[in-house]
């Protein structure tokens, strides 16, 4: 395996959390400049790594744990990115110094499992993403106990099947593992990753929860990462089994997500309900095994963490604003003071459930065509499910947005400058990759390659 | 080749105009109305020409068709989007039309809009709506297609939304969107049945020879589910069968977006897709049968309720349901060119009797003092031949909009509702909401944020 000119993964993981820990817990302006430069840095480091990666698995060449590969270099780029886009967007009332540095360390968290070589390192990037809400940074913890439990039963269960698979003797490879071990990796998928009907904690998570650093937690998307893994490097009979049954439980889950949207009316539960039924799709191309599924899978990851997080950035926007926003009576009429941040939240909402135009066309189009091709009905439950979220993007937009401007309302402020820079950025990725997407498709379709590949090769057998 | 550029141009330019306007929205620059207007007559001048010029180079090269790939979007292993568009005999009228009627309302709106604070919003959604028409008008196949039917609803939703500070319209237009989302989930799933059963959704590969006299090349029950899913599909974009209600709901937007949406264009989206499609409709008996069922029970249902209707847009948009009920029958029927000429007809009759209808009483007025007082009241002639038990049946039935909201409220969306809210046993009850720091009766401020 090839080895990179300098440590670059090691910086991109590292800098976030030695930034986090020596950032005070109170401190103004500058703790949020220092977390961006960190977070910037990082995304500098696994873009140059990526890149002069050229295509193909690298390993780092100080901590020979870490690799980059074309599964990896991407999401590893595009995660530090987002981190920025979401510390410029944090409201001041949030942003204080143990805030910003609960986030710095789910970036490095989450860069450490992306870029985990193997299971082990994985399991404790996975951890580390846990360790700012079991340590209450992000305030206190009243109110999430279900999310927080869901969240570490997930990492427990990850846990155990990476141990039972080391003890089975086969120095931690998938190929011979057994279908507790995977059974066991599956379960904690679809726990971290809030697949209906084990959605419970991520919309508590969602709800309760602070915000932002949830949306950056569940768009991590470790869940579909695993899975991903797992498929690249090959599995056996029993494996792949379980893996489908994780697949088609994803599939139903979307459906299940979408019709239970329709008894909601809080924006929190709203938007978590339509993020998890979304992010199902990510592990239900995955499981298709074929090049359209598993491609569209990809680029809906990314597309499903953009647009998602958009959402959330601008709801947050919206409640530090109105705090009538948590649960409106009506709806709030917000587009005459605030027509930018409904702008926003529109084609953050479009692109998600697939607007012409944008990415999330593109990666539906995909998706929709490997469902289909793997599994001719159950794939009927995709299109549907996405018309339902498209209604409910819809009646969000509505509520946050439209109607008679409330009294209670008198003078809101549009976007602000820095937030106006993160939430373009999210916008212009959607739409220039949508009607542009052979760039983003030139990363995931090698990717994508490998595991068809493999697919063929066990087929031929 | 010269008309593979104009085609080039009559798709790329509405689509290059839609960018321009949503960066300079971007970057925090205001257009000015005057701008905006000079903007938009400009570019509809440069449409007319070009798609006069593009029929001009059919009709001198005695060319039934043009075909050309402008690219390929993007190509996956086996699957691939290719942008392919065509101009033959069916698609160059409806883009011909399309850009003069749009082009006359987009005049008639800078008027009508003047000083409205959603005028931006308002040409910006216009043309992304010309974009979306064009390319379901000149699309080379149903995926591409797809991708302008989606842009004309979503652009048609925000339309019927534009008074966004009025409860009605909000409520109106989720129902609009609801009702297209569902609709559109048929041409999805058609999309992946042509790719699944015939291994392509490109026109030329679903039907040899051009417009009129194309073939079918589609046989068997997948070519029978096909053609229902886009019977299905059309029903949905224009109003008809089980779709039936949403159209006089969308009459909350403003006048001119009523007339291009569904007096002139939107509307006949599905008649075109079925005008292209019909081949295929035509091989299968049940699609035959459900089209003609769905166009003449619409009819039936819009000339009834029409006659019913106190204001003068739902009046109007019932009467527009019922001509596209016939023309679908029409179609149904083989009568492609009989409906081509009516769909012709019948889009430049309605955005004038749109445009009209806020001086509606003004004209009548001016129609009965021209006349000396002497204008017979019209209809209420068929009627009068029924019994009148019947008659009064027919009139709540009439009242009632065919029970059409209620049926859908009972039997879809209150079941739907009640399996959502049963699905809420896999999450705990939510605790009462935390408070905010922050108190909405103070103004919040930039430095709070």
């Amino acid at each position: 395996m090839n080895e990179l000119f300098l440590p670059y993964l090691t910086a991109g993981v590292a800098t976030p959390l030695v930034v986090a820990m020596m950032l005070p817990s109170r401190c103004e302006g500058r703790g949020r400049v220092t977390a961006l430069m960190a977070a910037g840095f990082s995304a500098l480091c696994f873009a140059v790594g990526g890149g002069t990666s050229g295509g193909v698995e690298v390993v780092d060449p100080l901590i020979p744990w870490l690799n980059s590969g074309p599964l990896t270099a991407l999401p590893l780029v595009f995660y530090a990115l987002m981190t920025v886009a979401v510390l410029l967007m944090a409201p001041k009332r949030d942003a204080d110094g143990s805030f910003l540095a609960g986030v710095l360390i789910l970036l490095g968290g989450t860069s450490l499992a992306n870029a985990a070589a193997n299971l082990g390192v994985m399991t404790v990037g996975w951890w580390l993403t846990l360790v700012p809400f079991l340590a209450g940074m992000f305030g206190s913890r009243a109110g999430m106990g279900r999310a927080v439990g869901f969240q570490v039963v997930a990492g427990v269960l990850l846990t155990v099947g990476v141990v039972l698979l080391k003890v089975s003797g086969v120095d931690g490879g998938l190929r011979e593992g057994g279908g507790v071990a995977l059974g066991l990796l599956a379960m904690a998928t679809v726990l971290r990753k809030g697949v209906f009907p084990l959605h419970a904690g991520t919309m508590q998570l969602f709800e309760r929860g602070p915000l932002l650093p949830a949306g950056l937690l569940f768009n991590g998307h470790l869940g579909a990462l695993m899975v991903a893994r797992l498929e690249l490097e090959g599995l056996t009979e029993a494996g792949r089994m379980v893996m489908d049954v994780a697949g088609l439980v994803a599939l139903a889950g979307a459906l299940l997500a979408a019709v239970r949207a329709f008894a909601e009316r809080k924006p929190r539960r709203l938007l978590a309900l339509i993020a998890v039924s979304q992010a199902s799709f990510i592990l239900a191309g995955l499981a298709t095994r074929n090049m359209a599924g598993v491609t569209g899978a990809l680029v809906h990851w990314m597309v499903v963490s953009a647009a998602s997080m958009g959402m959330a950035c601008v709801l947050r926007a919206v409640e530090v604003r109105v705090a009538d926003a948590l649960a409106p009576s009506g709806p709030l009429g917000l587009a005459v003071r605030a027509p930018r941040l409904a702008v926003f939240f529109l084609v953050c909402g479009l692109a998600l459930i697939g607007l012409p135009g944008t990415l999330g066309y593109c990666a539906e189009d995909l998706l929709f065509h490997g469902a289909l091709e793997s599994h001719p009905l159950l794939g009927v439950a995709l299109p549907l499910a996405t018309a339902l979220n498209a209604v409910h993007i819809m009646r969000m937009y509505g509520m946050l947005f439209l109607g008679v401007l409330p009294k209670g309302v008198p003078n809101v402020p549009d976007v602000l400058v820095r937030e106006r820079w993160a939430l373009s950025a999210f916008v212009v990725f959607l739409v220039a990759c949508g009607i542009v997407p052979r760039l983003l498709l030139a990363t995931a379709v090698p990717a994508a390659e490998t595991m068809h590949a493999g697919e063929e090769v066990r087929s031929e057998k | 080749m010269y008309s593979e550029k104009l085609l080039s141009v009559l798709v790329a330019v509405p689509g290059v105009v839609v960018l321009m306007l949503s960066l300079s929205w971007l970057f925090g620059l205001t257009l000015a109305e005057r701008t905006i207007s000079r903007v938009t007559k400009a570019v509809y001048a440069l449409l007319i020409v070009t798609a006069v010029l593009l029929v001009l180079s059919l009709w001198r090269g005695h060319v039934d068709s043009v075909t050309m790939l402008a690219g390929h979007w993007f190509t996956v292993g086996d699957y691939g989007f290719d942008v392919v568009l065509l101009a033959d005999r069916l698609s160059v009228p409806f883009a011909l039309l399309t850009v003069v009627l749009v082009g006359i309302v987009g005049a008639f709106s800078v008027r009508y809009l003047h000083r409205d604070p959603g005028f931006f919003r308002f040409f910006l959604l216009l043309h992304l709506f010309t974009l979306g028409s064009l390319l379901v008008f000149l699309a080379g196949s149903l995926d591409l297609l797809v991708a302008g039917w989606e842009l004309v609803g979503i652009t048609s939703v925000l339309l019927v939304g534009f008074f966004q500070y009025r409860r009605d319209p909000v409520r109106n237009a989720l129902r609009v969107f609801t009702t297209y989302r569902v609709a559109d989930l048929c041409i999805l799933i058609a999309i992946f049945v042509a790719h699944h059963s015939f291994g392509a959704a490109s026109w030329a590969a679903m039907f040899r020879g051009t417009w009129p006299e194309a073939e079918n090349l589609m046989h068997g029950p997948g070519a029978t589910v096909l053609a229902v899913l886009l019977v299905l599909a059309a029903s949905g974009k224009s109003s008809q069968g089980p779709f039936y209600g949403w159209l006089p709901r969308a009459m909350e937007g403003p006048t001119p977006s009523s007339a291009v949406f569904y007096g002139a264009i939107s509307v006949h989206a599905g008649a075109y897709l079925l005008l292209r499609a019909e081949p295929l409709i035509r091989s299968s008996m049940v699609a035959t049968v459900v089209l003609v069922v769905i166009g003449l029970g619409t009819a039936f249902l819009g000339t009834l309720v029409h006659r019913t209707c106190a204001d003068a847009k739902t009046s109007v948009a019932y009467a527009s349901q019922t001509q596209l009920g016939l023309i679908f029958a029409e179609i149904g029927f083989g009568w492609t060119t009989m409906a081509l000429v009516h769909i012709g007809g019948h889009a430049v009759l309605r955005t004038l009797q749109f445009l009209r209808t806020p001086s509606m009483l003004r004209d009548y007025h001016r129609l009965h003092a021209a006349s000396g007082g002497n204008l017979d009241a019209t209809g209420s002639h068929y009627e009068t031949m029924l019994p009148v038990s019947v008659q009064h049946w027919l009139y709540r039935f009439a009242l009632g909009r065919g029970f059409y909201d209620s049926v859908v409220d009972r039997f879809v969306a209150a079941p739907v509702l009640m399996v959502a809210k049963l699905l809420g046993v896999f999450e705990p009850e939510g605790d009462p909401v935390p408070e905010e720091r922050v108190e909405v009766e103070k103004p919040v401020t930039v430095e709070v944020l």
